[in-house]
């Protein structure tokens, strides 16, 4: 990531480092900013020696990561600004920890902070509130950047941004039918990521062009994953050689990020209106709790898939509170599920859960 | 503690409640109307309709550890797949409302007709209480609080308010009856001269020796989340207020010799209520506050009282959501801890990090950091689960602590 991220400093547009996983993307990038979503960083910022300074060990990866990828000389110091929404309850205390951090190291970054309404649309209107936010985060960009925000500039972020997330379904499709393997769509997907839209894009259409339909593995049991963040490629292999295919995802890093297609639009408070409160179902955005059940129980019918293997980020609260029901609702409906977790160091280790993942291939292909 | 060495507002509370706990179940029986509630929900509106009772699932859950039952409640809980890093207040009562309400001092809570959760505390109860929502049919009304890092804004609070207004309407739809402004007013009434006895009675803190343990404070909450609104609840803080101020006078103290003043940053370890000041007691220590209980009837960044002026119940209630330690950031935190520090002359401070509870616990290493660079105020940092008494190590939480003594020790002959 800090590669890319240089990279884009070297475009001389000033480069925004959001999180959690869905940010207002084409805002920024209409403003003529480079935003780069935050997310899977180990290995970036070395361990979490900084962050362990910070965090108790009792906190997910990814905000352990994050923070150490943030504070640290190497990586933190090329940001010329850091957006946040409203998330979890250890997020939520991340830009006071990180500036600390920052003025600690004698160093600082403006930090943009918005308030993502929670409250389900049937029961209270948070439309006002939300587009207050978005106006006074425009303001707050404009001021900082010495930027005028464009609607017509908007349109076009939309567009590239929408033309990325068709992109991303058609490859997941590809991987539905079996012509691009789950392992190869994630790496092109950490590939681009980082990236500006328009390269991302580059990257995603000569994959699509090369694809071919493969129909030999149709035999193999279909799994969908979900999670927070893809599972390290080690694991993805266990699955894949133990006689399941991968045959798609709700995890928040990729399906639920590029799922919807907000209306496009020149007004960005409508635009987020649509993209905020009709997004595809996360346990992040408390409102679209009652959605997420038929959501997870659609994939699998679209898909075909027999079993749905769960990633449990450790410590990630709002993922780990909606296993049970879910695991009972699709027992329900005969679709098998997996608990794998996964810690702050278990990647290099997630070899150790081979033994569970053959067991749940047997007994998907026995089933 | 046995009934004859309760004091008198031990003894009360004791029986109210009990009687809380037994009208609650007899009424919803009865066919009031049931609500469970986050504990910051504004329950004086409640008191605007004429058949409601509210229950409070975090402080059964409380209960249920003081009372030596929350891990079994836990592992019920676990059994049914809900992992053990989950907060142990849902642990217990997703464990508990599953089995019925065994084991539960109270028997449990009877069965909600709708659930009011809030996200200022933290965001995880809005899914523990979607585990309600879904298991059991029940409609689920999300009260949504922005995090504050600085004072609470206008556009937070009207957005707070719009949302209280709605909850009003949902309850009235659900429940067939009107809201009356004047009955949630005089609720808010009790609440607000109840806090003010409830200050009075921490005020005696700042005596030397202490007139109160953070321990019996702990304790004395209980009708803070489960009765407010109520004139028993006024009754009883002036009891509670009174009878510590005769005993300050009288010169009868929990601690004698107090030769450590210390300061708790968490929520209390139920489990561990007695065992913790018996022991600190004998080494002439008193956690004599706490960010926990001092909060209570503040606003962000601040310990002091922030009263009702009368007026607008809605802008009052929706001013108030931040109170406690959770609602608002580290700035504002270290603000009131700085306050309570110097004024009740604390001399250490133990940070409890609290797996169970990520919003109260992340922001302590730097906390730490900030008492210690610039109060020159030693701390030592234990490791408490609020109410899995299985994720609680005695031996190594007594070392900490004693380590603690020990730096006050140096400090002083420095
Ligand atoms: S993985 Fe979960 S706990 Fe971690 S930052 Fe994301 S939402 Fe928060
Ligand atoms: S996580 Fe903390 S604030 Fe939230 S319910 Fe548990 S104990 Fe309370």
């Amino acid at each position: 990531m800090i590669e890319k991220i240089k990279a884009l400093k070297g475009q001389g547009k000033p480069v925004i480092g959001c999180f959690p996983l869905y940010p207002p993307l084409e805002l920024f990038h209409s403003l003529g900013l480079n935003p780069v979503v935050l997310w899977r960083l180990k290995g970036e910022g070395g361990q979490t020696g900084e962050s362990d300074r910070h965090l108790q060990n009792y906190t997910c990866s990814v905000a352990r990561h994050m923070t150490e990828f943030l504070l640290s000389e190497e990586s933190g110091a090329f940001l010329d600004g850091i957006f946040m929404y409203n998330a979890c309850d250890t997020l939520r205390n991340m830009p006071e920890i990180i500036e600390g951090g920052l003025e600690t190291a004698g160093r600082s970054v403006p930090f943009f902070n918005i308030h993502i309404p929670m409250v389900p649309p049937a029961q209270t209107d948070g439309d006002e509130y939300l587009k207050n936010e978005v106006n006074r985060l425009i303001e707050e960009l404009e001021a900082c950047f010495d930027r005028k925000f464009d609607s017509v500039a908007f349109q076009n972020s939309v567009a590239q941004f929408k033309r990325l997330r068709m992109l991303y379904l058609q490859a997941e499709a590809a991987v539905a039918n079996g012509g691009i393997g789950f392992r190869e769509f994630a790496g092109v997907f950490r590939k681009a990521a980082g990236m500006p839209v328009e390269q991302q894009q580059g990257i995603l259409e000569p994959l699509l062009s090369q694809y071919a339909e493969n129909s030999k593995n149709q035999d193999k049991a279909g799994i969908i994953l979900s999670g927070i963040l893809p599972p390290p490629d080690a694991m993805v292999e266990a699955m894949e050689s133990s006689g399941l295919r991968i045959v798609g995802n709700d995890i928040a890093a990729l399906h639920r990020s590029y799922a919807d297609m907000p209306q496009p639009g020149a007004e960005p408070a409508a635009y987020y209106r649509d993209f905020y409160f009709n997004h595809y179902p996360c346990p992040t955005l408390l409102y679209s709790g009652d959605r997420r059940v038929q959501a997870l129980l659609e994939r699998c019918q679209q898909t075909g898939a027999k079993g749905v293997v769960f990633i449990g980020e450790k410590f990630c609260e709002y993922e780990y509170f909606e296993f049970p029901y879910l695991e009972k609702k699709l027992g329900g409906q005969g679709v098998q599920t997996l608990l794998l977790e996964l810690a702050v160091d278990d990647e290099d280790h997630s070899a150790a859960h081979g033994a569970r993942i053959e067991a749940f291939a047997e007994m998907l292909s026995t089933s | 503690m046995s009934e004859a060495n309760k004091t008198d507002a031990g003894r009360h509370l004791s029986k109210i409640m009990q009687n809380a706990y037994m009208d609650l179940h007899t009424r919803a029986k009865e066919g009031a109307f049931v609500v469970w509630i986050a504990i910051n929900v504004p329950a004086e509106l409640f008191y605007g309709f004429e058949n409601l009772v509210y229950a409070v699932p975090e402080s059964h859950a409380a209960m249920n550890a003081g009372k030596g039952v929350g891990a079994v409640q836990c592992e019920k809980a676990e059994r049914i797949g809900y992992s053990m890093d989950l907060c142990s207040y849902a642990r217990i009562d997703i464990g508990c409302a599953a089995d019925g309400g065994r084991d539960s001092p109270s028997f449990g809570l009877p069965k909600p007709n709708l659930l009011v959760s809030n996200n200022n505390n933290c965001s995880l109860l809005v899914k523990w209480f979607d585990v309600h929502h879904r298991e059991m049919g029940v409609p689920h009304f999300i009260i949504d609080v922005p995090f504050c890092y600085g004072p609470q804004k206008e556009k937070d609070r009207n957005y707070i308010i719009r949302q209280f207004y709605d909850l009003i309407q949902t309850i009235e739809d659900l429940s067939g009856q009107r809201f009356d402004w004047d009955k949630a007013r005089q609720a808010l009434d009790y609440t607000n001269r109840g806090i003010v006895h409830w200050k009075r009675f921490l005020s005696h803190a700042r005596h030397r020796p202490s007139g109160i343990t953070a321990f019996d404070s702990f304790v004395q909450m209980a009708p803070f989340l489960i009765m407010r609104g109520t004139p028993e609840f006024e009754a009883h803080y002036k009891l509670l207020a009174d009878e510590t101020e005769q005993r300050v006078k009288a010169g009868d103290f929990p601690v004698p010799d107090e030769r450590y003043r210390l300061f708790w940053d968490n929520i209390a370890p139920w489990h561990q209520l007695r065992d913790m000041s018996s022991n600190l007691a004998d080494s002439g220590a008193n956690i004599i506050g706490a960010t926990y209980t001092s909060c209570i009837g503040t606003v962000e960044g601040s310990f002091d009282m922030y009263p009702y002026d009368g007026r607008d119940p809605m802008r009052y209630l929706a001013r108030t959501q931040n109170c406690y330690i959770c609602p608002h950031g580290m700035g504002l935190r270290r603000r009131a801890m700085r306050q309570a520090v110097e004024t009740l002359g604390i001399d250490g401070i133990v940070f409890a990090s609290n797996r169970s509870c990520k919003p109260y616990s992340v922001t302590q290493m730097d906390q730490q950091k900030f008492m210690s660079e610039h109060l020159g105020i030693p701390s030592v940092m234990v490791d408490v689960d609020h109410a899995d008494v299985r994720k609680y190590s005695k031996e190594s939480t007594f070392t900490r602590l004693e380590a603690l003594l020990e730096m006050i020790d140096a400090k002083r002959a420095a």
